[in-house]
């Protein structure tokens, strides 16, 4: 029985939740991807999740750089081959913002849709998005291994905070401290935690008055390169958010911007790494310099520069 | 690669945990000093450091976790302080200093099982390579030997036997589960007391462990010394505990799935698949029970608040119980002006309309 058919009715593309499909949820966590072009990060972000959890869901979304391939031989190297499963979601999906909200949730173009479809292919109680340039520290996937199984006897969501990290060169990066950055990853899957359309993007329900979990901080950063120029159309085209959670994109791009120009340690909240000779600034950030440091990492949730411009 | 080893002993309290930590520290592992003081329930020693034992009676403290708890979701609420970045510097200090000059530690206390990811992530900020053994033994006997060691549960009617299974099952189940994917073995402790030569030889074998592999002649004629299989004496029958029937045989076919681990080749896909299935059912059979004996809960929950009342005394007293103290025809006696001025020292002011 199909639960959600896709606008332009295209089975392979309609969603089935497995509740409805007789399937029954094994214990355990699944970690969904929805990628496109992560190739390069794949080699830092897989092999810690593949070390968390009990399965791994790799959607990929129209890339042409190799990434289903990287991410099937990343799990071969860690020996959880049989623990991945790599999709292919061929449709041009809206981007975050107006497109989003012009676009019919049930349409396979829409981000809620897209989500659907690739959560309903767990098979586990818990589920997690995760993104293609995050990486989680070792002590984080620990933390998430144990909480794999220790979420089994209740029904919560569980939060991490992030920190971004700028790579200028194999050695050195700059990582954002001055935001707390936290997102509910972690739900029970069930009917009551699928994805709705919300004004910029997709949104995870969660019910009313269900337990919150919050890790702590330092465990996950998430990899931007400047060599890669990600915000370059925001140059061009201008920025095609509405106001919701715009402040932490406009955080990005003033990063961004500062460490181009050369005014990153004048911006307030950025803090330059440097790794040993022959140590990749993310190894060293995520295995051996964010537990040294002492807490809390990130002190506040807006920057005043923010705050003012929210207003504003 | 590092020569630092912390092997924890895990498994629930009165399976052999001191025999299998006392064996390992007599070959030349060391166990952190000072140690709690042997008594009468172990008359050979318990082989537990005192700086783990007070902490995790802090951490359980702090996370409202019995030793031995029987409720599933007690894993959660242990595991959410075991990422505690102070908590983690203070085991990493902790356990450097202990590692400098021993290479090999052996860690055991029956409350370890609660935060097995803080010491396996402190063990790697020190360069140690984490393995558990967990010790096996028989509902039966350990609720028998709690029975004899730790006394009754309850007056009258005792259904502490009933606790107890329960909580072994909680305790046993979730153990394999934190312990999965990294370096174990089982070991029952009937084959430790029957020749405990075998599994020993094993766990040097699989855990690297120098001082396990080099043993001295000396030291090994020590330990036959010091294990004495006289201590297995506790047992009773399944009648005697008188666990619910479901309950019985949850535990009875946990048994049978933990027993099989020890096996070699034991540790297998399929037998964590059984775990898992136990694992699930235990949680509902305990839910069941939690929503059966829900009550009793919101009972105690209003017998502790109003002890919580009666502790805090008079001085805990707001102005409304000091005024609703006093009977009516009192209150009535005390002149308009004067009650205004004490309701405004309550703080109890009344509105204009």
């Amino acid at each position: 029985m199909v639960d959600i058919a896709s606008l332009e009715g295209l089975p392979e593309y309609d969603v089935t939740w497995p509740w409805s499909a007789g399937d029954t949820l094994a214990p355990g966590l699944t970690c969904v991807f929805r990628v496109r072009n992560e190739a390069r990060n794949l080699p830092w972000v897989l092999p810690p999740i593949l070390a968390a959890v009990q399965h791994v869901v790799f959607v990929d979304n129209g890339s042409d750089d190799g990434t289903p391939d990287v991410a099937r031989r990343v799990a071969q190297e860690a020996g959880a081959a049989d623990r991945l499963t790599v999709l292919h979601y061929p449709h041009r999906v809206a981007r975050a913002g107006g497109e989003h909200l012009a676009t019919p949730a049930t349409s396979v173009h829409s981000l809620t849709h897209f989500y659907n479809w690739c959560f309903s292919h767990v098979r586990t109680t818990y589920s997690m998005k995760w993104d293609g340039d995050m990486v989680l520290t070792p002590e984080g996937a620990g933390i998430l291994r144990d909480l794999a199984w220790q979420l089994e006897a209740t029904r919560a969501v569980v939060a991490m905070p992030r920190h971004p990290l700028t790579v200028v060169d194999e050695s050195t990066g700059w990582l954002d401290l001055s935001l707390r950055f936290l997102e509910p990853w972690v739900y029970p899957m069930g009917p009551d935690t699928t994805f709705v359309k919300a004004f910029d993007w997709e949104l995870r329900e969660q019910p009313p008055g269900i337990e919150r979990v919050v890790l702590q901080q330092g465990l996950v950063v998430e990899v931007k390169w400047l060599d890669a120029d990600e915000y370059a159309h925001w140059r061009t085209d201008g920025v095609d958010f509405t106001n919701t959670r715009l402040y932490r994109k406009l955080r990005e791009f003033e990063v961004d911007e500062a460490i181009r120009s050369g005014r990153a340690d004048q911006l307030g909240g950025l803090v330059k790494v440097t790794a040993p000779p022959g140590v990749h600034v993310i190894d060293h950030v995520s295995r051996d310099w964010l537990w040294r440091q002492p807490r809390p990492l990130v002190t506040h949730s807006l920057p005043s520069s923010l705050r003012e411009r929210v207003r504003a | 690669m590092s020569t630092r080893r912390v092997v924890l002993v895990v498994g629930s309290g009165r399976s052999g945990t001191s025999t299998m930590a006392g064996t390992l520290k007599t070959l030349g592992l060391h166990v952190p000093q000072p140690e709690v003081a042997a008594d009468a329930t172990n008359p050979r020693g318990f082989g537990e450091p005192r700086w783990m034992v007070d902490l995790h009676d802090e951490l359980l403290k702090r996370s409202n976790v019995q030793v031995s708890d029987a409720r599933p979701r007690a894993w959660l609420d242990a595991g959410a302080i075991s990422g505690d970045h102070a908590t983690r510097e203070r085991v990493t200090a902790w356990l450097e200093d202990q590692l400098t000059g021993h290479d090999e530690l052996v860690l055991k206390d029956p409350r370890a099982a609660w935060f097995l990811g803080l010491w396996r992530a402190c063990a790697e900020r020190c360069g140690a390579t984490t393995s558990y053994v967990t010790m096996l033994r028989p509902p039966t006997e350990v609720v028998a030997s709690k029975q004899t060691n730790y006394g009754r549960m309850g007056a009258g009617s005792d259904r502490g036997t009933v606790t107890r299974t329960a909580a072994w099952v909680n305790m046993m189940l979730h153990t394999e589960r934190a312990t999965r994917g990294h370096q174990r073995r089982f070991v029952r402790y009937a084959d430790l007391l029957e020749d405990w030569t075998r599994p020993v030889f094993a766990l040097g074998e699989a855990f690297d462990l120098a001082a396990v592999k080099t043993a001295m002649a000396v030291d090994i004629a020590e330990v036959h010394r010091f294990i004495d299989p006289s201590l297995r004496r506790s047992s009773m029958s399944w009648d005697e505990i008188g666990a619910p029937p479901r309950l019985r045989d949850l535990a009875e076919e946990t048994w049978q799935a933990l027993d099989g681990l020890a096996d070699d080749g034991g540790d297998s896909a399929a037998a964590h698949a059984r775990c898992d299935e136990l694992r699930v059912a235990y949680d509902d059979q305990y839910a069941e029970a939690e929503a059966f004996a829900h009550s009793s809960v919101l009972a105690a929950r209003r017998e502790a608040a109003a002890r919580a009342r009666d502790e805090a005394g008079p001085q805990g007293a707001t102005g409304r119980d000091v005024a609703d103290r006093v009977p009516h025809a009192v209150r009535a006696m005390v002149p308009p002006a004067a009650r205004r001025g004490l309701r405004k020292a309550l703080g109890r002011e009344r509105g204009e309309a």
